[in-house]
């Protein structure tokens, strides 16, 4: 076919220019502007000042900062590896031959197309609730003492677990077609053979999902890295040590959150810049540990 | 082969208890909060919302609707999406296209650009963006709209790219003998043979930008312009002051409605939306 | 080559969004001279606004100080359309149907048909601290602005209008609170702000609850509030409800008592809580907990604690009188709401010490109808449309001459007799890197975390 050279011009000249406008200057900027002291997010270039990496030694040096990115690393880690699990689970059961699977299916995905404020809202409100929470009143029912989820001690939890809860159907449907992508006959010649669930899981289908497992990692790792809503949603009224993070801090310097008095643009693109750099590692460090199977199937 | 296979059924048993569970789970606080909205404030906190002692308050709704501005945070959501979803489709199909039948210079470059895009944190692309939009004045719900559309791109052109890259060469040949423009061919005959994927990766970004927060958060600047999502978060925030906690849950079920029943219709797509999205990565 | 092509067409296309980026500046150069002859406008009525204001403050010798605002809207109306063709537009922290707004928009359109004004009020909800000092730093047309009064004074200080000389003309000192605009001329250098909804916080309390109890009068002291705490207690009540979102302000109060604002900045900056008597103050509050004169479930989830003394489970809340409305609201109850001064402590340096504040409202520095701004505030924040404020909304008057509403009767009295306001927790707030673990311990302290005052102070030192 013959190549139309001003067509292919004028097709991808939007794509061209909304990549540029809308990812390579900003992020250009941001790197940029990590390095300078900057006050407001709306000052000109002009009115940078350079200070190396003082932008830098001072997110470091804030107690705030360290809490939020501990907080963050633990969401990532600790709720990674159960939303990933339950994810597998529920996959697995989902594809194990019930009745009723695209209702299920479609019943654990739904969490995922409620706005997450309003699910933020059910758990806080509701689940979590001292007085008449559900958590409280199973709690009653086994005879326990009812327990504070959202004091100071559980509020963390409460909210990763929330998260986790909205998390879990997206990965699981990930699953799911990764599982599916998997022709049955290898699942029949397992039982002729005598294997029995667990090892055909642990035999046929891990080993084959390895490269949508990586995926989803990575995925995870972009997720946890922009949370910003769960933590809004648990510290109404004000920022909280229990529920920070690095977004929230950032959020917090950049736009001035309630009684921040000095705001400070430069550092909050030096946050920005941390959370690409770790996504960027996590991205590296799966790619090398995971590797992707070359198993044909 | 109608009989249920008791001895099958047995066996996954443990499967289907792992799934009642979530799922019970899940109807349980919905229909909690469907109880709230319907409750005065002072019965949701006594816990008594099941007992509808008072009556069921379906006043809750009308003033969510009205007085907490439910209506209007609903048409900017709606005008967001659409125009989003069709601003994108505008932008992406055509390069997809492009980059999908033909090798040029440039090509590969713009295609690795746009896989690395996606995976760009918000965090980073925000406070340049937000300073371009106050300095040319750039304001109103066309930023957002802007926004999401230039947003979306990265993604929409690689799904379709590769829906493209699976269409037989031979329409364009037959086109392109019939006399055919070029432009031509691909609005009329290429366009509607991707159509199931169009759809697919239009429903995606129909919840990506109904759903978006961050940037609705830090762009807003006026009731006029905020979508649901800020809006509940705005009427989450002044129940502080107004104390009309089942109008709150009245608003949050409006919210979650109509996502829920165009979800019932429409899962098989949407999930499919999904899992096309996200084995791609 | 066609690499080539498109580079030289992208730098064509950023050089000519470069032009226009210098166009736009150009065209609001142009728009600046438009703006001088609106400042003219500006000036005219400024004489046109004096003579209303002397009508105003001849009434002020008239005994009904609350027909103030009568005479001065028929001096409006004397001086006929005097900002016609003037626009004013209005930065709200309120959405379009709530109380507040309902009556703003009233009081807009009494101004529109007193003056001939057109007055646009934009609804910004409360997120609008987020967005105003990007909104003021780009110079967005706006000429009237809602917000908390001390984040006006010092966060957007650069942005304000003096207010000093317009409110000296309509004697504005006669009827405000004098706390408050001292607190910002403090703050700001002048009073760029006139108080819209006055705040005050202390302890509220449910009168029926005390009465049952058999606490006949309001504790002045800790030991008073102990002993009332207890008499509570046996009258099978919870004492004192708290959410942990007010756990900060809550203990705030005790150690403002206890060391004075001045002190606690200090330390707040410094450390060395263990050196000084905040150890007292914690240990006064460990035996509070210890004694059980928390409520059930406190520190809670707000408003969950709060609420409880709607439903007749809580007798006492530390907080603004805004939760007096909330608490009536959330239960649909009508509490018979009582309030006094956070008790003095033993040792106390400054046992007078309580929270006042304010949402205020203020005029851009550059807006071009600043004295029909100020005309407009001063209809809001005076007599008839304050008082519909106050009552509507159940807020205290701006207006002192007004009356407040029931549920806060005495507060216009405890702040015209305030001396100096108490921060909302400024000195714990001061240093970012520092505040959300001040809240996190200060909340624990509720919590019953820490064994002794010691072990509490030891964890804040910690921090430096």
């Amino acid at each position: 076919m013959r190549k139309n050279k001003s067509m292919i011009f004028w097709f991808c000249l939007p794509a061209v220019l909304s990549l540029l406008i809308m990812f390579v200057y900003p992020v250009c900027r941001t790197v940029l502007m990590s390095f300078f002291q900057v006050e407001s997010v709306t000052s000109g270039v002009g009115e940078w000042r350079f200070n190396g990496l003082a932008n830098y030694i001072k997110i470091f040096g804030s107690q705030t900062f360290r809490i939020s990115m501990k907080n963050m690393l633990l969401i990532w880690l600790v709720g990674g590896v159960i939303t990933l699990a339950l994810a597998m689970l529920m996959a697995v059961v989902i594809t194990s031959g019930i009745r009723g699977k695209k209702f299920f299916r479609a019943a654990i995905y739904m969490p995922n197309i409620i706005s997450a404020v309003a699910l933020a809202t059910m758990w806080i409100q509701y689940i979590f609730n001292y007085d008449y929470g559900l958590l409280n009143s199973v709690v009653r029912l086994l005879g326990g003492d009812k327990v504070k989820w959202l004091g100071s001690d559980m509020k963390f939890w409460a909210m990763t677990a929330a998260f986790i809860f909205g998390s879990v159907g997206y990965y699981m449907l990930i699953y799911i077609s990764g599982i599916e992508g998997i022709p049955q006959d290898l699942y029949e010649a397992a039982t002729i053979d005598g294997a029995g669930q667990i090892k055909k899981f642990t035999r046929i289908t891990m080993p084959l999902l390895t490269g949508v497992i990586r995926t989803s990692i990575t995925f995870w790792s972009i997720n946890t890295t922009s949370f910003f809503l769960w933590t809004k949603m648990f510290s109404p009224i004000d920022t909280e040590e229990y529920t920070i993070v690095p977004v929230v801090y950032l959020y917090d310097i950049v736009f001035g959150g309630k009684g921040v008095a000095t705001r400070d643009a430069g550092a909050g693109a030096a946050v920005g810049v941390v959370l690409t750099l770790i996504i960027i590692a996590v991205y590296l460090i799966v790619n090398r540990l995971i590797k992707k199977s070359d198993l044909e199937y | 082969m109608n009989n249920i296979n008791w001895k099958k059924e047995l066996r996954l048993l443990p499967c289907y208890l792992i799934v009642c569970v979530w799922v019970v789970f899940t109807a349980i606080m919905i229909f909690w909060i469907l109880a709230a909205s319907l409750s005065t404030s002072r019965e949701i906190f006594s816990g008594e919302v099941h007992k509808f002692a008072t009556g069921f308050h379906w006043e809750n709704y009308a003033t969510a609707w009205r007085v907490q501005n439910v209506s209007l945070f609903f048409r900017n959501s709606l005008l967001y999406s659409v125009l989003s979803c069709v601003g994108v489709l505008a932008i992406s199909a055509p390069a997809a296209y492009v980059l999908a039948r033909w090798e040029f210079t440039g090509g590969r470059a713009l295609r690795i650009g746009l896989v690395i895009a996606m995976s760009v944190p918000i965090i980073m692309i925000i406070m340049p963006i937000y300073s371009l939009a106050v300095r040319w004045g750039i304001k109103g719900w066309v930023l957002l709209v802007v926004l999401y559309i230039l947003m979306r791109v990265p993604y929409t052109t690689i799904y379709l790219l590769d829906f493209f890259a699976t269409l037989s060469r031979t329409y364009e040949e037959a086109a392109y003998i019939d006399g055919c423009s070029a432009s031509k061919t691909f609005l009329k005959i290429m366009l509607p043979l991707v159509q199931p994927a169009i759809i697919t990766v239009t429903i995606f970004n129909f919840m990506s930008v109904w759903n978006e927060f961050f940037m609705a958060l830090v762009f807003t600047t006026n009731e006029d312009m905020t979508p649901v999502g800020v809006g509940l978060l705005n009427i989450i925030n002044s129940m502080k002051y107004t104390g009309n906690y089942g109008g709150m849950f009245a608003a949050v079920i409006i919210v979650f409605l109509p996502t829920f029943l165009l979800y019932i219709f429409m899962s098989e797509k949407i999930i499919a939306g999904v899992t096309g999205g996200g084995v791609k990565g | 080559m066609k690499v080539k092509k498109l580079f030289s067409l992208l730098l064509v296309s950023a050089l000519s969004l470069s032009l226009m980026t210098g166009c736009g500046n150009k065209d609001s150069g142009a728009s600046s001279d438009a703006g001088q002859t609106g400042d003219d406008a500006g000036q005219t009525s400024d004489d046109a606004g004096q003579t209303g204001d002397d009508a105003g403050q001849d009434d002020n010798s008239v005994p009904a100080g609350t027909e103030a605002e009568q005479t001065g809207d028929n001096a409006g109306q004397a001086a006929g359309n005097q900002y016609e063709g003037v626009e004013l537009t209005m930065w709200s922290m309120w959405t379009s149907e709530e109380a507040q707004a309902l009556v703003i928009k009233e009081a807009a359109a009494a101004f529109e048909e007193q003056t001939g004004a057109k007055i646009n009020i934009e609804w910004k909800g409360r997120e609008i601290n987020n967005i105003l000092t990007a909104a003021l730093e780009a110079g967005e047309k706006f000429d009237i602005f809602e917000d908390d009064y001390r984040r006006i004074a010092q966060n957007y200080n650069k942005f304000t209008y003096d207010l000093t000389d317009m409110a000296k003309a309509i004697d504005y000192d006669s009827y405000s609170y004098p706390c408050l605009n001292n607190q910002v001329i403090e703050w700001a250098g002048n009073l760029n702000s006139i108080v819209e909804q006055p705040q005050v916080g202390g302890v509220f309390y449910d009168k029926d609850a005390f009465t049952a109890a058999g606490v006949t009068e309001e504790p002045g002291t800790w030991a008073e509030f102990m002993d009332a705490c207890q008499k509570i207690k046996d009258s099978g009540v919870g004492p004192l409800a708290l959410d942990s979102a007010y756990s900060d302000f809550t203990f705030y109060q005790h150690l403002v008592h206890q060391l004075g604002e001045e002190k606690l900045t200090e330390l707040a900056a410094n450390g060395g809580w263990s050196d000084s008597n905040a150890v007292k103050a914690a240990q006064a509050v460990i035996d509070l907990v210890n004694a059980g004169y928390l409520v059930d479930g406190a520190p809670d989830e707000f408003p969950s604690s709060q609420n409880k003394v709607g439903f007749g489970q809580a007798a006492m809340v530390v907080c603004a009188n805004y939760v007096t409305a909330e608490v009536n609201k959330a239960t649909g109850t009508e509490v018979n709401w009582g309030l006094f001064n956070y008790p003095a402590v033993d040792e106390g340096t400054d046992n007078a010490a309580a929270y006042a504040g304010a949402n205020s409202l203020a005029i851009t520095s550059y807006s071009e109808n600043a004295q029909a701004a100020f005309d407009f505030i001063t209809l809001l924040t005076t007599g008839e449309f304050d008082q519909k404020m106050a009552d509507t909304a159940a807020q205290i008057p701006a207006d002192s001459r007004n009356t407040a509403p029931a549920s806060l009767s005495g507060t216009v009295e405890t702040l015209l007799a305030a001396d100096k306001p108490a921060s909302w927790c400024s000195a714990i707030n001061a240093d970012e890197n520092l505040k959300t673990s001040f809240k996190s311990i200060f909340n624990e302290l509720y919590e019953g975390k820490y064994a002794s005052g010691e072990d509490f102070c030891k964890a804040l030192d910690n921090l430096y």
